[in-house]
């Protein structure tokens, strides 16, 4: 790339194959490109920005659907951490989700992609199998699925009960709720794998041939080699999975029966906004506790980034 | 054949005068014209089917008025209406609940019946104290659709094996003490009751056998801190002795007949509504009966004449008389009365009532016969529940699970209840 000398404009949208001419020709192919861009334009715009932009507003405001939003300022933010009680219980619940199903569907979806990586596994089935599950995302019937497997007298309960655990259901009990929430996020662990095993790909076989010759082990290469190696990949997948992991809302809303588990066990934050919001009638609040979670998704993420200089290793850098 | 011919020609004419009239729709409000109305209600898919029935009577009627039908679950329903709502386009006609009748005419979203185009809606047959549970002050946001009770239903077989007739008048303790021989008569596995410490319907009964209600006039909370402490401390003594289910089983609970434990058969009796008594008995399979609740003053039994249902028509809508219109058929249209049955309760129209209850066979004629027995006992109706009632059922039962899985003890569950609902009812 260095060896081409190309003029430092043409780094904007299609670079143009012969030399640029002039100002004006460009500035037609901008026109082009927007009008080209119009439909996806006018659906952020639409969509996205100018809802937000009324949520923003909302949330200083008392709003209950039905009539007109009353102006209150900073209230909302200030109920929220310091009266409402379920409104932490929900930040509580999000953090336990976000703190162990993020690292466990890594790590499962690493040593899938590790597995599948092998002679042995490499094949299309297979990776198929693994990915199918991530298919049904986010999807209701998936966790109607696993209401029914975990709940009393589901698959699960008797499995246990016949190798002698007596667990209770799964679904109905407090202890348990979340936690089949975040086994069913682990379970969907396909889109990280296929990033891991594309990742996996790229690492040049001489690395591990050099270390073969000089007697590492097989955790040693694990360690020294595909750990740094695969550390830009992890990146991208935790801040991916991090964000999302921070917006669950489906699995929750329909393992928990809808309300959020008994005694508020699965009130995960989305949920308890969509409650807020459409069950409470207190829009105003819901929009306010929307802004709340960017913010902190938008700290989550930056600090991610800052770490990265510290772990992420990029091969053309020393 | 010559009858099925004949039926798929008048289907087929039937279609293309409901094309033509779609085509001339565009046009406007001239006289005559046709108009489309939204009607959406909460419910099963039994209900639906009977409901699009009348629905279709009511358009064979009224030519010129086609109704859009959605029905969905309770829960579901009420957020989907809440985004209509907000939205600017609630359904012309909608069912609503006792519980959110504050909330949606305190709010303007609902039509004034005693004014203009409400004035259709006949109510001459009705019962007038029924008939007044949907007004709030002064102003007539909805009419009810049907009444119903409270009520115990039970499977009688393990009851009378037990040695006890629910039927029959018995205190709290006495009732406790059947269900607990219930329990242990199979070990346990199926319970005497449901646990009804989540149950808002319950708690209101009980109260009012104390003379207190579950809100005031005026919209506060109607009973204190006791009054809750001794209602949950009683359902802890049906749970702590077996006599009531266990709570895992009570963290399943759902209004859903279904999804209830005596739908899915792991209790002998659950405190419920009389009109789903039929949902009951489907799930089950067995042959249930409906009885009033325990008391533990004979002369006082709580219940009172309950709309089980609301009509309420949209304030926000365009085609108000058309909507008005259908509200006024469905309560006293006699075949619209026979096709929907005892489904949401009895039918509020009393001649209406009066002559299905000469005809009613099975479940239905369980809940004529069970309502007109305790009709002579019914107490007045109490006042529209306040904004933030919904809340409230749904503060009781997370709370009331707290204490069953014994994470919370009844004082400081009750006192965490008393804190939360002060900030639901403001």
């Amino acid at each position: 790339m260095t060896v081409l000398k190309t003029p430092p404009s043409s780094a904007t949208a299609a670079p143009a194959p012969r030399k640029p001419r002039g100002a004006g020709r460009r500035r037609e192919h901008q026109r082009e490109a927007y009008v080209f861009l119009t439909p996806w334009l006018l659906g952020a715009i639409g969509l996205t920005v100018g809802p937000m932009i009324v949520s923003l507003y909302l949330s200083f405001t008392e709003y209950d659907l039905f009539t007109e939003p009353r102006w209150v300022g900073f209230e909302n933010f200030v109920r929220m951490f310091t009266e409402d009680d379920r409104y932490l219980q929900s930040v509580k619940v999000t953090l336990l989700y976000v703190l162990v199903a993020v690292p466990m569907k890594m790590i499962v979806s690493l040593l899938v992609a590790m597995v599948l990586n092998t002679r042995a596994g490499s094949n299309g089935f297979y990776r198929s199998a693994f990915y199918a599950p991530s298919l049904l995302g986010a999807s209701v019937a998936a966790a109607l699925v696993w209401r029914a497997m975990f709940t009393e007298g589901g698959t699960v309960n008797e499995l246990l009960d016949g190798i002698g655990l007596n667990t209770p259901s799964w679904v109905d009990d407090p202890s348990y709720t979340i936690w089949s929430v975040i086994l069913l996020a682990v379970w969907q662990f396909g889109a990280p794998m296929v990033i891991f095993l594309a990742g996996l790909k790229q690492i040049p076989r001489e690395l591990y041939e050099a270390a073969e010759v000089d007697g590492a082990s097989p955790v040693r290469k694990f360690w020294h080699i595909t750990l740094p190696m695969l550390s830009p990949v992890i990146f991208f997948n935790l801040v991916l999975e991090a964000i999302h992991a921070f917006q669950v809302f489906t699995p929750a809303f329909v393992i928990g029966g809808g309300r959020g588990g008994p005694a508020d066990s699965a009130l995960v934050y989305t949920l308890y906004l969509y409650q807020a919001g459409f069950e409470d009638f207190e829009m105003g609040y819901a929009s306010a506790m929307a802004w709340v979670l960017l913010v902190v998704i938008a700290i989550v993420t930056a600090v991610i980034f800052r770490s990265a200089r510290l772990w992420v290793f990029y091969g053309d850098k020393s | 054949m010559g009858a099925g011919r004949l039926r798929r020609g008048t289907a087929i004419a039937a279609l293309a005068v409901s094309l033509a009239a779609c085509g001339s729709q565009p046009g406007g409000a001239g006289g005559g014209g046709d108009v489309t109305i939204s009607f959406a209600w909460w419910g099963s898919d039994g209900r639906a089917t009977i409901t699009k029935q009348a629905v279709e009577l009511f358009q064979q009627k009224n030519p010129n008025i086609k109704v859009q039908t959605t029905f969905s679950a309770y829960a579901a329903y009420w957020e989907k209406v809440a985004t209509q709502t907000a939205g600017g386009n609630p359904p012309d006609v909608m069912t609503v609940d006792t519980r959110y009748l504050s909330e949606y005419g305190e709010r303007k979203v609902l039509l004034d019946l005693n004014e203009g185009a409400g004035k259709q809606v006949s109510l001459a047959d009705v019962n007038p104290e029924l008939a007044n549970t949907g007004v709030i002050g002064g102003k007539r946001f909805a009419v009810p659709w049907a009444q119903n009770a409270s009520s115990l239903v039970y499977d009688p077989a393990p009851y009378q094996a037990a040695g006890a007739d629910p039927s029959q008048p018995m205190t709290w303790e006495q009732f406790r003490a059947a269900a607990e021989k219930v329990s242990a008569a199979n070990g346990f596995q199926v319970r005497g009751v449901t646990d009804f410490g989540m149950i808002d319907s319950a708690l209101e009964i009980w109260l009012r056998q104390r003379g207190k209600g579950m809100f005031t006039p005026d919209g506060k909370l109607g009973f204190g801190a006791a009054e809750l402490k001794e209602y949950w401390e009683l359902a802890s003594r049906f749970r702590t002795t077996k006599a009531a289910t266990e709570a895992e089983v009570t963290a399943s609970y759902n209004t859903s007949p279904e999804q209830a434990p005596l739908g899915k058969k792991l209790t002998a009796a659950e405190f419920a509504y009389d009109s789903v008594y039929p949902g009951f008995q489907k799930a089950n399979g067995k042959d249930l009966r409906v009885a009033p609740y325990p008391s533990d003053d004979p002369a006082n039994t709580g219940q009172y004449r309950r709309p089980s249902m609301f009509l309420a028509v949209s304030a926000r809508g365009k085609q108000q008389e058309a909507s008005a219109k259908l509200v006024n058929f469905l309560i006293n249209d006699p075949e619209a009365g026979k096709i929907l049955g005892a489904d949401r309760g009895l039918p509020p129209n009393l001649k209406i009532r009066a002559q299905l209850a000469g005809e009613a066979k099975g479940t239905d004629k369980v809940i004529y016969d069970y309502e007109a027995a305790i009709e002579p006992k019914l107490g007045p109706a109490p006042a529209v529940p306040p904004k933030g009632a919904g809340a409230i059922q749904k503060l009781l039962q997370r709370t009331y699970e707290e204490i069953a899985f014994g994470r919370l003890s009844v004082d400081d569950a009750v006192s965490r209840f008393m804190s939360e609902a002060q900030k639901d009812l403001q």
